[in-house]
């Protein structure tokens, strides 16, 4: 019975089909319309409605009745103007939303450009300068760049290392600990404008496990605390100060001198 | 729709006239089409006063493949006066499929139809036009 109803709807639609493919025809039109195609009697009903409406044009229309037909508009379109499309609020919209993305796409761009291999652990460790305490480390009284033993014996950390620029600060205190992703850290806190010194294992290789390095020093700022970092053998080391590091600054220059 | 272009001419001029009259009212209804309903039933009034066709079976014929041909020797004006003799609504239909400005739901819309009488009124159309080309225009193989 369905099928039934279905059948006569196809045909009632095929009986209206469209003359000239200019008509725009809905999905069940053009469903009946594709059923149909290749039969005789729609090929017959097609052609003998294209010639129907092909003589239809051609009926005279009165003189009078003709002019209003003119090809000219006899309401000139408004004449769209830079200013005038600024103004549309769509367009000024889709400006601002444009200049928004942007802005974000810059400012992404701008903050990664100075990325290095280890840089997301740096941010995160200048996290932690931030919000350490004295007493959190084990005080200890001693030369910066003589801590390699300790964390050797003490701790089994090989090439836990000071660079030699910051060998010969007095420390306060030290303490080794693992952070969010197990890997060991050493925090160092040396007398000097309250300096504080990370040594943590530099980024590998996902393939080959090789410690992914890179030469000199890199700058990271993270909540106001900025960190120079730089990697030997497989060990990345930062020293974090508060403020844009300009107490950095002459201990790396000297490192560049000698 | 009238087969008669001084009607027509006088239909149109009306129509126009009472479109500028509402827009300068600001009265323009929203609907779609408005100006072609109102097109429409003037067309219907003017003709209730004329004469009437007589009602009468007209033959009907299944399209032939070479009806285009017979279509291609009628004179435009045979066809309007042709269509304008339908009994309403199938003329509507007619003149406004034939037309081909429409799409059929927008035809259904104007002529105020359902689906099936208009594919009805169009498919007898097509037959009784078949049927009066054939006598017009008698075909080699016909009898």
């Amino acid at each position: 019975m369905r099928m039934l109803s279905l059948m006569r709807r196809q045909r009632a639609l095929l009986n209206c089909a469209p003359i000239s493919a200019r008509q725009q025809v809905d999905r069940t039109m053009r469903s009946a319309v594709s059923r149909a195609d290749g039969s005789v009697e729609f090929a017959n009903q097609q052609n003998f409605d294209r010639a129907v409406a092909t003589l239809v044009q051609l009926v005279p229309i009165p003189a009078e009745s003709a002019e209003w037909f003119s090809e000219k508009d006899l309401v000139p379109a408004t004449k769209w103007t830079w200013k005038k499309m600024v103004r549309n609020p769509a367009v000024l919209a889709i400006s601002i939303a444009v200049v928004v993305i942007a802005g974000v796409f810059v400012f992404n761009f701008l903050s990664h450009l100075n990325d290095f291999p280890g840089s997301a652990t740096a941010r995160k460790l200048l996290s932690v300068a931030a919000s350490t305490r004295p007493v959190m480390l084990d005080p200890v009284k001693a030369e910066a760049g003589t801590l390699s033993d300790l964390f050797f014996m003490k701790h089994g950390l090989e090439h836990y290392d000071v660079p030699p620029e910051f060998a010969d600060f007095d420390t306060i205190g030290c303490r080794v600990f693992d952070d969010d992703e197990s890997r060991r850290i050493a925090q160092i806190w040396v007398a000097e404008k309250r300096m504080q010194f990370f040594l943590f294992p530099a980024e590998r290789d996902t393939k080959t496990g090789a410690p992914l390095r890179f030469p000199g020093w890199r700058y990271v700022h993270q909540e106001g605390w900025t960190g120079a970092v730089t990697e030997h053998s497989g060990v990345c080391f930062m020293a974090a100060v508060r403020g844009r590091g300009k107490d950095l600054k002459p201990h790396l220059s000297k490192a560049a001198d000698k | 729709m009238l087969g008669d272009s001084r009607k027509a001419q006088e239909v149109f001029h009306a129509t126009l006239r009472e479109g500028g009259v509402r827009a300068a009212r600001g009265e323009v209804p929203t609907e779609p089409f408005w100006l072609f309903r109102d097109a429409r039933w003037r067309c219907l009034e003017a003709t209730k006063t004329e004469l009437q066709p007589e009602s009468f079976e007209m033959d009907e014929q299944d399209i032939a493949p070479a009806a285009a041909s017979q279509i291609e020797r009628l004179d435009p004006t045979q066809l309007a006066v042709w269509i304008s003799a339908a009994p309403d609504p199938q003329r509507s239909a007619l003149a406004l499929f034939y037309l081909d400005e429409f799409d059929y739901r927008e035809i259904l819309d104007l002529a105020e139809l359902k689906l099936n009488e208009l594919s009805r009124f169009l498919a007898k159309g097509r037959r009784q036009l078949q049927a009066w080309l054939d006598a017009k225009f008698p075909q080699a193989g016909d009898v």
